[in-house]
């Protein structure tokens, strides 16, 4: 994964993520408890991002998939 | 006095097996064993048999480890609509894997030699060598939330007990195959006697954070012991199957000891060891001395995998009955 897109904000690392539609989509819990839609992309990011408590390959395989996709 | 020949009435008869016998044959010729795990396991399937064809008995499941995710649903969905189990008290996590299948889910064989880590990376659970996918948990989760919050509003916050919060969530499934499902068709109970200790904890803890203060569903874990005391307290005679053991086991003995009646039949399926003083380790002679179990009760434990020793009770006992068999439900 390149350096910089793991480093970036995204749902796909930030704490409050679960997978949804693996690896493309992640369920957020502190946005569905807050009744907004919880199913989102895992490249967006929101101002609730937090860091580094969980290592998981959503992000990598995520990257990887879009790069296969033909432009 | 007990004399030198009283030891000796019952030869072992050595297994006779062949290649188109039956699963009660086979137990049959564990019975001619009469030996170890084998002749346990055939004691088992007599005192069941005993216990569902004795029409004045209340047959409690008693239902620990994972057992739902391995592969018991549909047996025990099944048992419970002919009513060869009367009550069921679970686990919350073995009700939460059965509503994970009922909505959609699934569990994957997989293996224990693997690399957990690797595991955790890729957002799946292990239960020894069976897979779960998170994503699974997750819309389990999210309809069991959106379920939650329509059961308050129609019970309007009062407290509920976990068989009537099981019965509510029963209502609004579909699969056949659910234990929850085919509870609530049946009008089988299931108690949930450490239901927060399961996946129920979280969801019921999003579903409070969604409700506005006060208006979430209340889950009251007393009130179902006047209903299990109910059930014990109208029943002639009371049997238990015990998978496992820990908190079901003894919500069923517990209840039957407040009646005072104790358990007529007890069938037991464990691996644990009575020596680290634990309850699902301890022997039914321990229980004996509790009341909780009658001194002439029709009784067996049998120590290995309830995986394999349960089916092969069931088949067994089913096969006995025969397909027009037919109870009616207890008490």
């Amino acid at each position: 994964m390149p350096k910089k897109a793991a480093e970036k904000k995204t749902c796909g690392n930030c704490r409050y993520h679960n997978t949804y539609e693996y690896p493309d989509t992640v369920f957020c819990f502190a946005k569905f408890s807050n009744r907004e839609n919880p199913v989102i992309s895992i490249f967006n990011s929101c101002d609730e991002w937090e860091d580094k408590l969980q290592e998981c390959y959503c992000l990598e395989e995520a990257l990887a998939k879009r790069g296969k996709k033909p432009k | 006095m007990v004399e030198r020949e009283d030891f000796l009435n019952t030869p072992v008869v050595h297994m006779k097996l062949n290649s188109n016998m039956t699963v009660d044959q086979l137990i049959q010729q564990f019975k001619k064993s009469g030996s170890f795990g084998a002749g346990r396991l055939a004691s088992a399937c007599d005192a069941y048999e005993d216990m569902v064809r004795d029409k004045d008995c209340t047959v409690f499941l008693a239902l620990a480890g994972a057992m739902v995710p391995a592969g018991l649903r549909t047996t025990i969905a099944d048992l419970m609509r002919k009513r060869l189990i009367d009550a069921l008290v679970s686990t919350g996590a073995n009700m939460v894997h059965d509503l994970i299948e009922a909505l959609g889910g699934h569990h994957y064989q997989g293996s224990w030699f693997v690399d957990d880590y690797l595991l955790y990376k890729y957002h799946i659970y292990r239960i020894y060598d069976v897979f779960v996918p998170e994503e699974d948990f997750v819309k389990a989760d999210e309809t069991l939330i959106k379920m939650f919050e329509e059961i308050a509003t129609k019970t309007d916050s009062k407290p509920m007990s976990t068989n009537e919060l099981m019965s509510e969530v029963g209502k609004r499934l579909k699969d056949p195959n659910s234990i929850v499902r085919s509870a609530y068709e049946s009008k089988v109970p299931i108690f949930l006697p450490a239901m927060r200790d399961s996946e129920f904890a979280y969801i019921h803890r999003v579903h409070q954070k969604r409700s506005p203060p006060g208006k979430g569903l209340l889950v009251d874990a007393f009130k179902e012991v006047p209903e299990l005391l109910d059930i014990t307290s109208r029943s002639e005679r009371l049997g238990m199957v015990v998978l496992g053991g820990g908190v079901p086991r003894n919500s069923v003995q517990h209840a039957a000891l407040m009646t005072g009646k104790g358990l007529d039949y007890a069938v037991i399926f464990t691996t644990d060891r009575p020596e680290p003083g634990g309850l699902s380790g301890s022997t039914i002679e321990e229980t004996i001395s509790w009341g909780k179990v009658k001194q002439k009760a029709n009784k067996v434990m049998v120590i290995g995998d309830a995986l394999i020793s349960f089916p092969l009770m069931t088949a067994s006992v089913l096969e006995r009955l025969g397909p027009g068999f037919h109870r009616k439900g207890n008490p």
